[in-house]
């Protein structure tokens, strides 16, 4: 489905249950919602709308700041080095 | 750099936030013939978003760290097995994500079964918010309020969120890392986003009410 096909002409007359079981669609297809009939008329709408784009902004806020303890290494190199383990083969390899 | 064994892939514009990291094709090389130091090398590049990953799934140090040691060791079982198919990255954190979901269904989930989460019901759209006034959450959110959120979605969701809004992976990384299809990850997240709009503003009316 195509970005204009999702965005004014079919939300235009939709109601409040009707927009938001599209909603997922509207914000993968990355259509600008600020153009939505819908929006421009549903207080309630819009304020969903605002609060999920604010939602996904923060999660940016998320990246990874820690790094395991050294001893995490530690054991990992102990594991490989007194295991022995071996490492898988890659078949397309082995039948070159 | 050329590396033998693995051929560089095109750019791959989907790929938002895992673009090539220098030296990585060469440790890879490297550690595929079993080379101690590039392997390291591997480690030190990855082990903060592994474990990361890890932590936000089970929001406990000890499991975190034990889950990344695990992800880690097998990938030294299975890193002669990359093909530079997608980026080493995704790769990685499947591998990863693999680790957390066989250690989570050993555990039993506390709240949601991730299949259940991963394979939503008929019924299992998110509610509906009709008609309701109410504040919205523009300019309230700080990192631990967030963190303390996501920390509370069903690990089905949350996997899915951390995977798309925080990591940045797309759909379709996603989908491939948890043998889903593309439209249960959309759906996933939205509802994910959806269950934090509810999360996060309980919170805000509890701390009006306080």
């Amino acid at each position: 489905m195509t970005q204009n096909s999702l965005n004014t002409k079919d939300t235009m007359k939709m109601d409040c249950a009707q927009f938001q079981d599209r909603l997922p669609e509207l914000f993968e297809s990355g259509a600008d919602l600020s153009t939505n009939q819908h929006l421009r008329t549903c207080t309630n709408c819009s304020a969903l709308v605002r609060d999920l784009e604010y939602i996904a902004q923060q999660a940016k806020l998320l990246l990874p700041l820690h790094d395991p303890s050294p001893e995490v290494w530690t054991n990992i190199r102990s594991a490989i080095q007194n295991n022995g383990f071996q490492q898988e083969e890659d078949s397309s390899v082995n039948h070159r | 750099m050329s590396t033998p064994g693995i051929q560089p892939k095109p750019f791959n514009p989907h790929i938002r936030r895992n673009p090539p990291i220098e030296g990585e094709l060469e440790a890879i090389a490297n550690a595929q013939k079993g080379d101690p130091k590039a392997f390291e090398m591997l480690y030190a590049l990855h082990k903060r978003r592994v474990y990361s990953l890890c932590l936000r799934m089970l929001g406990n140090i000890a499991e975190a760290e034990d889950l990344t040691q695990e992800a880690f060791l097998q990938l030294f079982r299975k890193i002669s097995t990359f093909r530079g198919d997608s980026a080493f990255s995704t790769w990685l954190h499947r591998l990863a994500v693999n680790v957390v979901l066989m250690h989570l269904r050993k555990k039993g989930l506390p709240q949601i079964s991730l299949e259940e989460s991963l394979e939503p019901a008929q019924d299992d759209g998110p509610r509906k918010d009709i008609g309701t006034r109410d504040l919205t959450l523009a300019g309230s959110i700080d990192r631990v309020t967030l963190e303390r959120a996501v920390e509370n979605l069903p690990p089905g969701y949350r996997l899915v969120f951390v995977l798309h809004d925080v990591e940045g992976y797309e759909h379709n990384e996603i989908a491939d890392m948890l043998a889903c299809s593309i439209g249960n990850s959309k759906s996933q997240l939205h509802k994910a986003r959806m269950k934090l709009r509810e999360l996060l503003r309980t919170g805000e009316r509890k701390e009006q009410i306080i």
